[in-house]
């Protein structure tokens, strides 16, 4: 009896030294030795540019000459994929927020940084295009008054939530890896940007119980949009369990979508890769599809949908792709966490964002049929800007991990990004002196 | 800790399981008030003409806007010009055919106002009249996904769009004129009144002629929680477009459990409370962990 206490007290003892060894990811580093203009960058950045010119020729001609949409199909891509879907993968922030904060895997904090940033940039990018999306966005300082509101329309309760949570928590939570880039550039005026982040140290918990109670609104109002839509949409996905499936998907996405971009940012900028962590987030991923799933066929089998799924029609092969997306993602998830598989835990990533994209696309435009002969396909303008919305996102990430935190690291790294700082800072002082000494020599 | 936890846990379990709970046992019922407003349509006595719809497009549009031949054309849908259009339904097999008038429907209970965030669509409390409001609209176009009519317009080419859909004449009504389309009906396939009083006619034209009318029933007298215009054909009303709803009107089906949970914003009030306490807590526990992060040296991240 002692004996096997004994062994198990060593053997806990080996997992944890295992551990600590391992850690790869224990504090943000900013990316370095690497330049902040490079070529793909500047495609991105054009890209945003064209979209920002065509959003004025939107401004210009009207909805209808720029976009695909009609009175059928009211809403286009700008709404049902920048917003339905972007914000899930976006979801990041509140999903691993709550795993973190509310769930305590303290080891997951390490990619919290990378979470809220793509958060703030998926939501930020969404929100602009919805202002390009709006008939009359003039009106829309009717949110200001209270009496104008109708509070039981979902659209108002994510008109609300989701521009408060980008201007609030999301930007809160940014503004510490800003802090303390701007201490290390300025640090005359480093206490400044300390009692900043006191401050924010001490309103956290305030800032961290808004940031996840305002997605786990919009999130599941994004779901109840389409409960309006009544009997138009397809029912294998009307089930009034609905919002509650956004938001598990927005789960499920958030923390794929954080996995996928720590893994590029592996695999492009060679950042470590630290698999302890790595199997954590695939761990809970699985668990996340795996109920989400159940929750989804319980619903349709409780009400009688599911034999729907067994026709022979479009929607029935889109149920099946989705359903068959999500379980290869749980599989794929869980062996990932199993052998701790980077390219595994990539798979899964890749599964999960896609099959949570497609889930939460379907309702809005594949299945939603107001009726024969309505027919809705973006116009080639509607694609550019949308990619190019979603371009300027990507571009913005590009440059705020050359600049500031994001992205983990070990402390070796840490160091050695200091050190290389402090070489660019040397040359450029030495360079300085050069050329003031040859410009003395030839006065 | 585990406590504040297990009751989170129990709250999501017990909302999840009330979610689950068979929606049809409980159908709320709404009421149309008394005195309000409607349209009466008989399928079986228009014979097409479509003099209500060029009064329609008369009365509400610039003449110049479509040419005569179009506003009379029987496949054309609702446009912004035109808020009202005859339709003329054939079987696939040309057994039988029949004209159908459509507007809006004018709903006791509508989707379109229960989408709208800033009430911009909103029902006339005397007349039950669904009109739009320019200056609170923002143009999201929510109103045309929930609509199961497909009623509203929205002006695709304009540079501050409307939402434009039958408001049966508010001017002429103001004016103590009925609305154009009633006026000029021929054969009075489309009469204007009080709801109560159209509903009265509707059945006793029923009991007149029982057996001529689809189900010998009236479509919109309960259908989606019941409409202020009000339908008879001799054949089934989901192939005039008039879709079959059930008799609850959608959003007291489908935002049902929405209306609940966010009723007096109650639970996400409670929620946050909650959370505030347990992230309270969990930032004490991860500032010990983070001195250990300064051991190292280190400011620590947040």
């Amino acid at each position: 009896m002692m004996l096997a206490a004994a062994r198990k007290c060593e053997e806990s003892a080996v997992s944890i030294e295992a551990a600590t060894t391992n850690r790869q990811w224990q504090r943000s580093v900013p990316l370095f030795r690497v330049p902040l203009l490079t070529r793909p960058f500047a495609v991105l950045c054009g890209l945003g540019a064209l979209a920002c010119v065509l959003a004025l020729y939107r401004e210009a001609v009207g909805l209808g000459p720029a976009s695909g949409m009609n009175d059928n199909y009211a809403w286009g891509v700008w709404k049902t994929f920048n917003i339905m879907v972007l914000t899930g993968l976006g979801s990041g922030s509140f999903a691993i927020g709550i795993a973190v904060w509310i769930f305590g895997q303290r080891q997951l904090h390490a990619v919290m940084r990378t979470a809220v940033l793509s958060s703030f940039l998926t939501y930020a990018s969404g929100l602009a295009l919805l202002g390009v999306d709006v008939g009359r966005p003039w009106n829309f300082y009717s949110i200001l008054m209270p009496w104008r509101w109708n509070a039981h329309s979902p659209m108002l309760e994510i008109a609300f939530c989701m521009p408060l949570y980008t201007a609030v928590p999301l930007l809160i939570e940014n503004l510490p890896a800003a802090l303390e880039a701007l201490s290390k550039r300025l640090p005359r005026f480093a206490f400044a940007f300390d009692a900043i982040e006191a401050v924010i140290r001490r309103i956290f918990p305030f800032v961290l119980a808004l940031g996840f109670l305002l997605p786990a609104m919009h999130q599941s109002s994004l779901g109840a949009l389409m409960l309006l839509a009544g009997p138009q949409v397809h029912p294998l996905w009307q089930i009034p369990l609905l919002p509650l499936l956004y938001v598990g998907a927005a789960g499920f996405m958030g923390f794929a979508f954080v996995t996928f971009i720590l893994l590029v940012a592996h695999l492009v900028w060679e950042r470590p890769l630290d698999r302890e962590v790595l199997r954590s987030m695939c761990r809970i991923s699985t668990g996340i599809v795996a109920v989400w799933l159940a929750l989804r066929a319980l619903d349709l089998l409780l009400r009688g949908s599911l034999p729907l799924a067994f026709t022979a029609t479009a929607p029935a092969l889109l149920f099946w792709i989705e359903t068959t997306l999500l379980i290869a993602a749980a599989i794929a998830a869980y062996s990932a966490a199993r052998q701790s598989n980077p390219r595994r835990a990539f798979l899964a990533s890749m599964l999960a964002c896609v099959g949570g994209m497609l889930y939460r696309f379907d309702p809005t435009t594949l299945v939603y049929q107001p009726g024969l002969g309505a027919s809705y396909f973006p116009s080639l303008i509607e694609i550019v800007i949308t990619v190019g919305f979603v371009a300027a996102a990507i571009a913005a990430f590009c440059v705020v991990v050359k600049l500031t935190a994001i992205l983990p690291a070990s402390l070796e790294t840490w160091f050695e990004a200091e050190r290389a700082e402090q070489h660019r800072q040397l040359h450029r002082q030495l360079r300085l002196v050069q050329s003031s000494i040859e410009y003395v020599a030839e006065a | 800790m585990s406590l504040t936890r297990r009751q989170l846990l129990c709250g999501a379990a017990a909302g999840a399981a009330t979610t689950f709970t068979p929606m049809a046992a409980r159908a709320e019922q709404t009421v149309a008030p008394a005195g309000v407003l409607g349209l009466l349509y008989d399928a079986t006595v228009c014979i097409g003409c479509q003099a209500c719809v060029s009064a329609c497009v008369d009365a509400n549009s610039k003449p110049q806007d479509m040419s005569l031949a179009e506003a009379r054309s029987s496949e054309r849908g609702l446009t912004i010009q035109a808020r009202s259009t005859v339709k003329l339904y054939i079987a696939p097999d040309a057994s039988e055919r029949s004209f159908v008038k459509l507007q809006c429907m004018h709903c006791v209970d509508p989707a379109c106002v229960a989408s709208c965030m800033f009430g911009a669509l909103h029902k006339d409390p005397r007349t039950g009249i669904v009109r739009w409001d320019a200056s609170r609209c923002v143009g999201c176009r929510y109103c045309e996904i929930a609509c199961a009519f497909h009623v509203p317009r929205f002006e695709w080419q304009a540079f501050n769009p409307r939402i434009v859909k039958c408001e049966l004449c508010g001017p002429r009504l103001a004016e103590g004129r009925e609305p154009a389309c009633t006026s000029v009906c021929p054969t009075h396939a489309v009469v204007f009144g009080q709801r109560e009083s159209l509903l009265t006619t509707a059945h006793q034209r029923i009991a007149a002629h029982p057996g001529q009318y689809s189900e010998d029933r009236v479509y919109g007298e309960h259908d989606a929680g019941g409409t202020q215009a009000i339908y008879l054909a001799h054949i089934a009303y989901n192939r005039l477009g008039l879709p079959q709803l059930g008799t609850e009107s959608i959003s007291a089906k489908y935002l049902k459990w929405q209306k609940r949970i966010y009723a007096y914003l109650a639970a996400p009030a409670a929620a946050y409370v909650l959370l505030v306490g347990v992230l309270g807590k969990r930032l004490r526990t991860h500032q010990l962990h983070e001195e250990e992060e300064e051991a190292t040296g280190l400011k620590p991240q947040l």
